[in-house]
């Protein structure tokens, strides 16, 4: 490697390692000498693989014996989905939810679309191995689970001296008939899949990943459609359920919808990937990237909250703030790249940045009235205009500055409007949304707010000056030092005590904030570890080339830097998600909250607790491994070719 | 670029007008170590100067402070008429006129070739895409890699990765260039090539500063030789001057070791 330099490291170890070649696969003559050379090799190795196997098996035991029991009350989760996933949203409304992952849907297609990576997919082979490794686990999983108990003609269990009866083990193992024949059906795809022939290049035969699992995802929508799981509803406190019915309309629908939606913009997007060079495809990253950041936003304070808006002031004190606002930064703007201006427009820069931390100044010692959008309007333009010097000179840089400044405004404007105007949608709680629809929606605002911070903590803790440094440095040694929980009680219970009179704070929204500054300090610390693991050489070439500080941080050090902290940057994320589950500590009702209060105390379902704790732990590990999965693709996809 | 016309007046006070890098007396130390001592030079424009010495004699270090990279802590530095002091616009407006060129090449790895070398012209130069797309590949045609464009530096040998960093430093149109040891860091079948292009970029009648051990290239390319030693220069002359008559027994002894 002639480069050996331009890897970052530290200390004398290159953090991104370059993906080294794959050993070749060993061989095995027969199953036989695999289970000699792997499992007992040695006798203490033996000994090691009986006493681990027979844990891992007991286990499995353990949690089958638990899911499937008759005692079980999985009718609690199944009743119950809606609210576990968005607790009390008005039934009359509940398209608005729908239209909410429906945008999501269409959005996440169009992206795949677009820009997902083609590689060479999933051998058909590995799949067949997949499959048959399915098999086999569930057919140990029939044999292993104990013999279910009876169940006499009135519904009760059936006891005698020495406690419940059971089935004998060779009619447990044909009553379980259903699970045989879907091992065998999976035995029966693999071995299918498995004779397909390679292709015509001698390649083997194999399917895009994305491909594969949309049309895995397939299964259970049509499932829903074809198999009887039984209708299970819980209206106006009134338990339904009818077994042996496919599943309610209100849920087969709506998730038939969402998927036919995810396949065509798929669709749409390679269609239009196909159609168009390179240099649209990027612009059309930008435009998509610019979607997902608003688009949590859309959702949240338009879509669920319906708000009722009050034209009377839309048109007489909104409207004409943000135009003046628009058409005098504009003018600031383009006066501030005028060629020639020179030191004088940074000047002026500062200047303007003074008067707007003077506005705050005011509003904290209350000295004159302001509209917070208006002291807000003041921050950006003053942000914008200690940017301007970057756009100067040419005619359609200074436009692009102006345009920027334009959609800047009508974006603010429009969200500060929109998040002050009452929302027409009634919920029996003051959040708007529960279940897992709240850590979602606070997940994803603490993520967009922190990540922001996080990095300019991290080049404030790496800056050459001692005011920036220790700022931050306090900052993050006292939020590590502080736990969560404490946090999130301080920003709930005490700061609505120090917030001015006139001012309200809703329990989200301190929630939200409490994550974001605790989830901030650690993004720092991952942060500048890469910043750390940067090579000298970069800052010199930077340098030499006379590429001022703020051009080189946001053009070679952070693009270095954040790829070679993505590992305990999603580490930091998977946590803050997790993390989230505290919130039913503070008194929001999310997806714990729900299993372990909430379900429990309906008089259908008095006590039924485990169910729900492990269909949310199981909700939980989903989403925790998805993520962690794109991680590592992305590592992958950003560690090789690239450097 | 042009320098405004009171730099100039200042410039004639400071150097005569073809001077291209003035040194008088520059001492630098790191810590308790004295890295510089004295150092006095001028470089004309369109001369190419080679500084050979051995290792630890300074030579890396006097080049980096030329552009500010290392700072000195007494005597003058004067790039182009400008003198190097702590006041940022000036290290700004040096480190315009100033290209350069590092051992380790120090390619900036994210970013692709064409990138690399479109970076500084438009954010700096304030130059539009399509134009500095333009000059990036004839600059990548003048240094013979116009077919890597699109690709990234860790894709490239290190002979073709140091071109591309000539040519990055090119596209800024600097009126010297500062070499460091530019070929140390590669295969030796490599070498020719960033030489050849060293060559010509001499020949082309840029001002050019090379620390290099590349003895062939100082016979053959140099105007004048600075040997160095402990951080002074021991002795200037012409190839000739330097590799058949070098008049100080230190010089002869280096010479002795490394021929």
């Amino acid at each position: 490697m002639a480069d050996g330099g331009d890897v970052p490291v530290i200390g004398d170890k290159p953090v991104i390692e370059r993906v080294a070649a794959r050993p070749a696969e060993e061989t095995y003559r027969s199953p036989g000498e695999w289970v000699r050379k792997n499992l007992f090799p040695t006798p203490f190795n033996s000994f090691l693989t009986v006493a681990f196997g027979l844990f891992v098996l007991f286990s499995a035991r353990g949690l089958l014996n638990f899911v499937f029991s008759e005692e079980r009350g999985w009718d609690a989760v199944r009743t119950n989905l809606r609210l576990i996933f968005t607790h009390a949203y008005p039934e009359e409304q509940y398209v608005r939810v729908w239209v909410c992952v429906g945008v999501v849907a269409v959005l996440a297609g169009l992206s795949l679309g677009l820009f997902a990576s083609r590689g060479d997919g999933l051998r058909l082979r590995k799949i067949a191995n997949g499959l048959n490794a399915a098999a086999v686990a569930i057919a140990v999983g029939i044999v292993l689970r104990e013999p279910s108990v009876l169940v006499g003609a009135d519904g009760e269990t059936v006891r005698d001296g020495d406690g419940v009866v059971r089935q004998s083990f060779a009619e447990a193992m044909t009553d379980r008939w259903g699970w045989w024949l879907v091992a065998a059906i999976f035995a029966v795809i693999a071995l299918a899949l498995r004779r397909v022939p390679e292709r015509s290049d001698g390649s083997p035969s194999a399917v895009q990943a994305l491909d594969f699992a949309v049309g895995a995802l397939a299964v259970p929508v049509i499932s829903a459609w074809v198999y009887p799981w039984g209708h299970y509803a819980f209206a106006d406190g009134e338990f339904i359920a009818e077994p042996g019915r496919t599943v309610a309309m209100s849920t087969k629908l709506p998730w038939t919808v969402m998927w036919v939606l995810a396949v065509a913009s798929l669709i749409v997007g390679r269609w239009v990937r196909s159609r168009v060079d390179e240099r649209v495809l990027a612009r059309l990253r930008v435009v998509v990237s610019c979607t997902w950041l608003l688009v949590p936003f859309v959702l949240y304070w338009v879509v669920l909250r319906d708000p009722d808006l009050d034209w009377d002031r839309i048109l007489t004190v909104d409207m004409p703030l943000a135009l003046a606002f628009g058409i005098g930064g504009g003018i600031v703007l383009r006066w501030l790249t005028k060629d020639g201006i020179g030191e004088f427009g940074r000047i002026s820069a500062v200047a303007l940045l003074g008067l707007a931390a003077f506005h705050w100044v005011a509003a904290f010692m209350g000295w004159y009235p302001m509209l917070q959008k208006v002291r807000i309007s003041f921050l950006l333009l003053a942000v914008m205009a200690l940017l301007a010097h970057n756009f100067s000179g040419e005619a359609a840089k200074r436009r692009r500055l102006v345009l920027a400044w334009f959609v800047i405004t009508t974006v603010f404007h429009y969200f500060a409007t929109v998040m002050n105007t009452p929302s027409t949608v009634e919920t029996p709680t003051e959040a708007l949304i529960g279940g897992f629809a709240v850590t979602l929606v606070v997940a994803v605002f603490t993520l967009m707010l922190s990540f922001p911070l996080g990095v300019v903590l991290a080049l404030a803790r790496t800056s050459r000056l001692p005011i920036f440094r220790v700022m931050s440095t306090a900052y993050i040694e006292v939020v590590r030092g502080v736990p969560l929980i404490t946090i999130l009680i301080f920003f709930v219970v005490i700061l609505p005590l120090f917030l001015p009179a006139n001012m309200e704070i809703s329990l989200f929204a301190s929630a939200t904030l409490g994550y974001t500054l605790f989830s901030a300090a650690y993004l720092a610390e991952n942060v500048r570890g890469g910043l750390q693991s940067i090579r000298r050489g970069q800052y010199e070439a930077s340098d030499a080339v006379g590429l001022s500080t703020v051009q080189r941080t946001v053009f070679i050090v952070l693009p270095q830097s954040l790829r070679a902290s993505i590992p305990p940057l999603v580490g930091q994320v998977i946590a803050t998600f997790k993390e989230t589950s505290l919130l039913a500590i503070i008194g929001v009702f999310d997806i714990l909250r729900m299993a372990n209060s909430v379900i429990p105390a309906q008089t259908q379902f008095l006590g039924i607790k485990r169910e729900g704790l492990l269909f949310v732990s199981l909700v939980y590990w989903v989403f925790s491994y998805m993520l962690s999965k794109q991680s590592q693709r992305l590592e992958r996809r950003l560690g090789v070719g690239e450097r | 670029m042009s320098i405004s016309d009171a730099t100039v007046a200042v410039s004639e006070e400071l150097a005569a007008r073809d001077d291209m890098i003035v040194c008088r007396g520059v001492d630098k130390w790191f810590g308790d170590f004295q890295a510089l001592s004295g150092i006095t030079a001028t470089i004309k424009e369109q001369e190419i100067v080679v500084v050979l010495g051995p290792s630890g004699s300074g030579k890396s270090t006097w080049i980096r402070c030329i552009n500010r990279l290392e700072a000195h802590q007494s005597g003058q530095i004067i790039v182009d008429g400008i003198e190097l002091t702590n006041d940022l616009r000036n290290i700004e407006k040096i480190r315009s006129e100033v290209g350069m060129v590092f051992q380790q090449f120090n390619l900036f790895p994210h970013l692709t070739v064409i990138d690399n070398i479109t970076l500084a012209p438009i954010w700096v130069r304030r130059k539009s895409r399509p134009e500095a797309e333009e000059q990036a590949l004839s600059l990548l045609e003048r240094v013979g890699i116009p077919e890597q464009a699109q690709k990234f530096p860790g894709q490239l040998s290190g002979g073709q990765q140091q071109r591309v960093a000539i040519a990055r430093a090119l596209a800024m149109e600097p009126r010297v260039m500062l070499f460091d040891e530019p070929t140390s860091a590669l295969d030796p079948e490599m070498i020719k090539e960033v030489l050849d292009v060293m060559e010509e970029l001499a020949r082309s009648g840029m001002t050019m500063m090379v620390v290099t051990h590349e003895m062939g290239f100082a016979r053959e390319v140099a105007d004048r030789i600075i040997f160095m030693e402990e951080g002074e220069i021991v002795e200037v002359g012409t190839p000739h001057h330097f590799f058949t008559e070098p008049a100080e027994e230190r010089t002869k002894l280096f010479l002795s070791q490394v021929l």
